[in-house]
């Protein structure tokens, strides 16, 4: 299994849900995947690339095959395609890593530039998928419903949830709104294990923080609320909006 | 903040500072937050230099997991910096931090065929009796079973 790569420049953007009944970003994908061809990028898809746990299968049949095949035109022009498994597409994985041409793993330890990078999903240090691995799996059911019934209502999710994390937040921790505190302190603990930044994905909390040893987290949060992503280039990492980048005709990247 | 990642202690060495000795009994494992670690076996002349650990790297995991003697020298690089993990509390560290443990296993499983490999090298090169090689591997396979 591939866990430790090395790159000259890497972007990874996360939790795309294609097949998600409120996931319209296809198109966005595709402009995105072939703009960090152009530009001799690495590409990491940081978990819930593709949702299978909340599929509409008319969104998955218009989304999925044509991501696929700008994934693959980036293999066949030289950039290296990593797939890290989130919690949405675990039974997919198996489908990717046959007909993929990419390269699966349940994280990556990315070095560039002197510099060590964790990329990982993040599920794992979620405390409701850990503790209660079945009403996790029923309220994401649930949540795919409602979805059906009204794709806005997700907005409204994320941000009650911020709301609760300034409520709750009250001594200041550091962390990304919006995110259990436990993902920072997970972050943390990798951290201290020699790296010089984390990103996560999950959450869909966008944000950055600055790590106890100096190291930073990151997490792109999720591209169907923006358009952010993660550029690892020249031993750092940097969050960047590619919404802001095509605003400005492509010229720079805005951060 | 501190409270919660006092689980774990910080090392500091200087360059040549011995962190532990073959034949020692100490029962934590390391890892490699900062600088770099020689692992050595033997003494005097008969000095085989093992390994040399960079950043992220682990060490000491075998006497953490079979609370055996050291099997060997480790010695910092550099000024080094290293994650000491304490047996007691080596599940908490699996338990919060899982990925841990993922690469504990890679490293261990990596270690096994890179020993194996040098051993079919060395039975290739003549230097061991072909005879003594099918019977670490009858051991090796007595062991898996």
């Amino acid at each position: 299994m591939i866990t430790q790569v090395s790159c000259r420049k890497m972007v990874v953007f996360s939790d795309l849900h294609l097949g998600n009944p409120f996931s319209q970003v296809r198109r966005k994908t595709v402009r995105f995947i072939r703009w960090a061809v152009s530009q001799g990028y690495d590409i990491c898809i940081n978990g819930d690339g593709f949702d299978v746990a909340q599929v509409s299968l008319g969104r998955f049949t218009q989304d999925v095959p044509e991501v696929l095949q700008a994934l693959k035109e980036a293999v066949r022009c030289g950039s290296s395609v990593y797939y890290v498994v989130g919690n949405h597409d675990i039974v997919f994985e198996h489908f990717l890593f046959d007909w993929s041409g990419f390269k699966l793993a349940p994280f990556l330890n990315v070095r560039c530039g002197g510099a060590r990078f964790r990329v990982e999903h993040g599920h794992l240090y979620d405390p409701f998928f850990v503790a209660s691995p079945r009403l996790y799996d029923l309220s994401t059911w649930v949540g795919g419903l409602l979805l059906k019934v009204n794709p806005a209502l997700y907005r409204m999710w994320i941000r009650f949830e911020r709301l609760k994390s300034r409520w709750l937040n009250i001594d200041g921790m550091p962390g990304i709104e919006g995110e259990p505190a436990s993902f920072y302190c997970s972050a943390a603990k990798i951290e201290a294990r020699g790296f010089d930044g984390v990103v996560f994905g999950h959450t869909h909390h966008s944000g950055s923080a600055l790590l106890p040893l100096g190291g930073t987290y990151l997490n792109p949060g999720s591209w169907m609320l923006s358009s952010n992503f993660v550029r690892i280039e020249d031993g750092r990492a940097e969050l960047l909006d590619f919404g802001s980048f095509e605003a400005a005709g492509g010229q720079q990247l805005v951060g | 903040m501190k409270e919660k990642f006092s689980q774990e202690s910080v090392r500091e060495f200087a360059d040549g500072e011995c962190i532990f000795r073959e034949g020692e009994s100490s029962l934590e494992m390391y890892v490699v937050q900062s600088g770099a670690v020689v692992v050595k076996r033997g003494s005097g002349q008969n000095t085989v230099q093992l390994a040399v650990l960079g950043r992220g790297e682990f060490l000491g995991e075998m006497s953490l997991l079979e609370s055996l003697p050291r099997s060997g020298t480790a010695v910092a690089r550099g000024k080094t910096r290293l994650l000491c993990i304490q047996p007691g509390g080596f599940l908490l560290k699996i338990r919060r931090d899982p990925t841990f443990a993922f690469e504990l296993l890679q490293s261990l499983s990596r270690r096994i065929r890179e020993t194996n490999e040098r051993l079919h090298g060395s039975a290739g090169e003549g230097l061991v009796d072909e005879a003594a090689l099918q019977q670490i591997q009858k051991i090796l396979k007595k062991e898996a079973a």
